[in-house]
């Protein structure tokens, strides 16, 4: 695609993805605003009014132990949460963590900030962190999960809105917001210059809840071994650093769907690394 | 099958937008808590929205709109300077007469409505009002039991300054930051409708306590307190002041 001769997204890459997450992004910080403007009397009429709460399906997530025992909902989660935690989970059986990959507003940002990470390292970005530790530190957020689940249960608060960063990125305007959420946000943001989603890969919850799917989603991303260069282009441009060239069939608990290891974006084998239900040859 | 990324895309709107659609369609989607007082189920005002159903998360504009009363009329009775009475809080009264001896706050804007309009409202607690609120009931047709309370609870208090907007009090609500001071962790410390157990029990409530103030065994802690009196039949108006003299006695 091309605005006044000049190329808007790098030659064989999903664009239509950027396209999606610009459109979530600048959705999602309108509603913010909007929201903002409409506790000091003003708005925008056809705009939601929102919280970042009501639109956050890990809201859902948190809430399901309450819900489950009390049959209420944790302060300031309401039924929308718990609908858009439905609908990405019937997105993410059927297709992984789309959610992450397509839409989540925290993920582009991060994507945003790491294209300056690429100028500036070259080959080097995305691979600053020794792999034996990389591998172990992915665990990292399962416990973030764990615990946040468990505070959450125990206080029947959203204590985990003190320290989101995702909270932080649409509410830094607002009295709202804690320190450590924007201490997070921070450091989130300057590791991106060195690696590649550094929140969604050591830290996210929502994304651990989600990359669980990844072990039994419909569609796979699967390589086809007969036509296959093992060049490794596929590999080296994951923006999660998963061995894609390894394996048979994407099962790596990281993957984000994002599509940019397939024959459609990176792959230069046309139909060799597919994104498809029912296996390869 | 293969899928890319287009109608992939086209899918993740689809399902999105789809649900979203669907749900609103079934009346489930809901951003906000509802704002619609409960009414009388029996007796000669059935079907009247009750005041003592107003939450401290209803605006005057919320007010208006279940009781009919003007946001400017609220804004006089409580003295609230703001250029926007209609998006103020009912529960920013309680923050803006934070100095004062006796308690302006939620409970005051239930008994002023009901005064207002006539409707029932339990007397057996203390509810006060400002004097310029009871200049305005006094105004109305008031019964000799209501202009008996009303001298004996109505107070002289200076002008309620303008408290944070919305949900900026609530989101500091029982976190750690929010009880690193004094005057803020005082502040935290009432008993609301939205008070769970495990928020009473968090500032230093013993559960027999406060099984001795509800008379009965405490449900799962992460229960609403008011919640709970609705559905074992208890009066929450009644409740609340005894379990927060509780919560003054520890803390």
């Amino acid at each position: 695609m091309k605005i006044f001769g000049k190329r808007l997204f790098r030659p064989r890459s999903i664009w239509i993805r950027k396209v999606v997450q610009w459109f979530f992004f600048l959705l999602i910080a309108l509603i913010a605003v909007n929201h903002t403007l409409v506790e000091n009397g003003g708005g925008i009429a056809f705009l939601s009014t929102a919280s970042l709460h009501a639109l956050c399906p890990f809201g859902g997530v948190v809430t399901i132990y309450q819900y489950a025992t009390v049959g209420t909902f944790v302060q300031k989660i309401h039924e929308s949460s718990f609908i858009l935690m439905i609908i990405a989970f019937l997105l993410a059986i059927l297709f992984g963590p789309v959610f992450c990959g397509w839409v989540c507003p925290m993920g582009t940002v991060q994507e945003w900030v790491s294209k300056l990470g690429q100028k500036f390292f070259r080959r080097k970005f995305n691979h600053f962190v020794p792999e034996k530790l990389d591998k172990v530190l992915r665990y990292l957020r399962y416990l973030v999960l764990a615990w946040v689940i468990y505070v959450t249960a125990a206080s029947g608060t959203l204590i985990f809105a003190e320290y989101d960063p995702y909270f932080a990125l649409f509410n830094f305007w607002t009295t709202e917001v804690a320190l450590p959420s924007l201490i997070i946000l921070g450091v989130t943001l300057l590791l991106s210059l060195f690696v590649e989603r550094p929140w969604c890969k050591y830290a996210c919850p929502y994304g651990a809840v989600l990359g669980i799917t990844n072990l039994f989603r419909v569609f796979q991303i699967r390589r086809v071994e007969s036509t296959c260069k093992n060049d490794g282009a596929c590999s080296i441009l994951c923006p999660m650093n998963i061995p894609v060239d390894a394996v048979k069939t994407v099962r790596d608990h990281q993957c984000i769907s994002c599509l940019e290891c397939t024959s459609e974006a990176v792959c230069p084998v046309a139909k060799t690394v597919v994104f498809n239900v029912g296996g390869v040859k | 099958m293969n899928l890319t990324s287009k109608p992939l895309a086209a899918i993740i709107f689809v399902v999105l937008f789809g649900g979203i659609a669907f749900t609103t369609a079934m009346g489930w989607w809901q951003t906000m808590s509802t704002k619609e007082a409960a009414t009388f189920t029996e007796g000669e005002f059935a079907g009247q929205a009750n005041p003592a159903d107003i939450r401290g998360s209803y605006t005057f504009d919320d007010v208006e709109k279940n009781f009919g009363i003007a946001p400017d009329v609220l804004a006089q009775a409580f003295k609230v300077e703001s250029n926007d009475p209609a998006a103020y809080q009912v529960k920013n009264l309680e923050e803006a007469y934070a100095d004062s001896e006796f308690e302006i706050g939620t409970a005051s804007v239930r008994l002023f409505v009901a005064f207002y309009n006539g409707l029932p409202i339990d007397l057996s607690t203390d509810m006060y009002l400002t004097e310029e609120a009871a200049a305005l009931l006094k105004e109305r047709n008031l019964t000799p039991e209501q202009l008996t309370y009303l001298e004996a609870h109505t107070v002289s208090i200076s002008a309620a300054t303008p408290a944070p907007e919305a949900d900026s009090a609530p989101a500091v609500e029982a976190t750690p930051a929010a009880e690193s001071t004094s005057s803020e962790e005082s502040a935290e410390k009432l008993v609301k409708g939205k008070t769970t157990f495990r928020e009473v029990l968090d500032w230093g409530v013993s559960q027999e306590a406060i099984e001795q103030v509800m008379g009965k065994p405490m449900p799962n802690p992460l229960t609403k307190v008011k919640d709970f009196c609705a559905e074992q039949g208890l009066d929450f108006e009644t409740i609340k002041p005894a379990l927060q003299a509780e919560v003054d006695k520890v803390k």
